[in-house]
């Protein structure tokens, strides 16, 4: 479980969040969606303890990482999974290499055993035949697929996605959003999805919470966001897409 | 009626002036703090180097063998240059002679260094910049921090190793074609006999003069490399950002470079 507790932060004079405080259960789908630009991938590197807050907390499984130091915080990190929006993939490695990589570096496993957890993941993203191209040479779609299996091959509780459609055609990203579906209910994995995609949520998400000007507006089941009354929570209903 | 600028409107810009100065001062200083303790991390991580040796072997190429034809040119035009320029006024002295003395000695102690140090500034930190930088921006950088992957232990220290390492080649074989440049031209342009050249050059030749050379290589490495890396990490605002963080790790590292050249001679001769 991922618990932000009355987290504030600024850059600067610019002030991203005030006062967020939001739950994500293990085993559950939770969307967190907003306008481009409100914060909402920073939400995500404070769950990592990428950034630090002002103020207020983050507890992941019960231990406050608010202040812990970056090597203390490699242990938690790897409870979670990251999908960057951008897949963040190392374009000198191929995607075997991509694969292996954090297998190699932070867990003494023997060579078999990453070799085994990267053929596995090489068949979940349905990239047989492609271990020893560049990241260069795969789709917006493959390299993101790459991107989700790098996140699962520590075989974390909870992944967290970052725009997970974004810049995707609607094949590629309705592919994807199953693929997030189909690791809750085979592998029991818990997810956060950061998207300014109103329909990745109805598609996907168990809990939404709506994120405008720094602030949660909304934070319920995603079936109730039909029933909220918030000016924007309406625009945004009527619009499918948040193009503020 | 004419209107004149007012004292109240000159007296207005004073604190917005200064509101600005303390802004930038405490960015400064934020940086410099920054830069402290990402160049403690950088060496701190310097045991763990031999975990990354692929990445040090890597970096050694690039910073070594690959930046050799660019130092050896600007070595050997210097060189060459120097002999033709301080051979032309010794000859007004009618002290041609000491050609070898003056040239060795401008070449070992301060041009060899200097010179590799900007070049190695311009390509080996230029790339060093743009790389970090672009990885940067593509959250590559963030995805080791999220995976559980020190960063800089990974990505800086190979790459200061790699330096520390291959600065002290450069500077000898730098060294080694000036001084043999200079003799060419000392030869052929001024008609000087190359016994007088070198005899000139080997028993004048004291080892202060190597210390100073020799001790601008590892300077110069920790220079180029923390510098230029720092700004590759700093990088943001896509790929304008990269430029102008690659461009400022230039621009900063060279400008350090030239200070350095200047302190750690008056050093090393002040005290030797």
């Amino acid at each position: 479980m991922i618990e932000l507790k009355n987290i504030s932060l600024k850059y600067g004079e610019r002030e991203i969040l005030n006062n967020v405080s939001l739950t994500i259960n293990d085993n559950t789908i939770k969307a967190i969606l907003g306008p481009s630009g409100v914060g909402k991938s920073t939400i995500l590197k404070l769950m990592l303890g990428l950034i630090k807050p002002n103020k207020g907390r983050v507890i992941v499984d019960g231990t406050d990482i608010t202040h812990m130091t970056e090597t203390s915080l490699y242990e938690i990190r790897r409870k979670m999974g990251m999908v960057f929006q951008g897949n963040a993939l190392f374009d000198s490695m191929t995607i075997s290499q991509n694969l292996g990589f954090f297998l190699r570096e932070n867990m003494k496993l023997p060579e078999s055993e990453v070799s085994r957890r990267v053929t596995e993941q090489i068949q979940f993203a349905g990239l047989e035949g492609y271990e020893e191209q560049l990241p260069e040479s795969l789709s917006g779609g493959m390299r993101r697929r790459v991107a989700i299996g790098r996140a699962l091959i520590f075989k974390p509780h909870m992944i967290l996605f970052d725009e997970p459609t974004a810049g995707l055609d609607p094949v590629s990203s309705k592919k994807i959003l199953s693929l997030i579906s189909s690791l809750r209910k085979n592998n029991n994995l818990g997810a956060v999805i950061v998207t300014h995609i109103l329909d990745d949520v109805f598609n996907v998400a168990d809990s939404v919470a709506v994120l405008y000007k720094g602030e949660i507006i909304f934070d319920d089941v995603t079936d109730k966001l039909h029933e909220a009354q918030h000016p924007f929570i309406r625009s945004i209903l009527s619009d499918k897409i948040l193009e503020l | 009626m004419k209107s004149s600028p007012s004292s109240t409107g000159t007296f207005g810009l004073i604190p917005l002036l200064l509101t600005k100065l303390n802004r930038e001062a405490k960015e400064f200083f934020f940086t410099m703090q920054e830069f402290f303790w990402f160049s403690l991390r950088a060496f701190l991580a310097i045991p763990k180097a031999k975990r990354y040796w692929r990445d040090v072997l890597d970096q050694a190429k690039i910073c070594g063998a690959d930046s050799l034809p660019i130092v050896l040119v600007s070595a050997i035009s210097i060189g060459a240059l120097l002999a033709i320029e301080v051979g032309n006024l010794l000859e007004d002295f009618g002290a041609k002679t000491m050609l070898g003395r003056s040239t060795s000695i401008s070449v070992i102690r301060e041009l060899g260094p200097l010179l590799m140090g900007l070049m190695l500034s311009a390509r080996f930190g230029s790339r060093n910049g743009a790389e970090l930088g672009a990885m940067q921006i593509s959250e590559q950088i963030d995805a080791l921090r999220a995976f559980g992957t020190d960063p800089i232990a990974k990505l800086v220290t190979p790459r200061l190793v790699a330096a520390l390492i291959m600065f002290l080649p450069l500077t000898a074989l730098s060294d080694f074609a000036g001084l043999n440049s200079a003799a060419y031209m000392a030869e052929h342009y001024h008609r000087l006999d190359p016994g007088i050249f070198w005899n000139s050059v080997y028993p004048r030749l004291a080892p202060k003069d190597f210390v100073v050379g020799f001790l601008k290589a590892p300077v110069f490495a920790i220079i180029i490399t923390l510098v230029s890396s720092f700004n590759g990490f700093l990088a943001k605002g896509g790929t304008a950002g990269v430029g102008r963080s690659t461009i400022k790790g230039i621009v900063v590292s060279s400008g350090l470079v030239l200070i350095a050249n200047f302190y750690v001679s008056k050093i090393v001769l002040e005290n030797m």
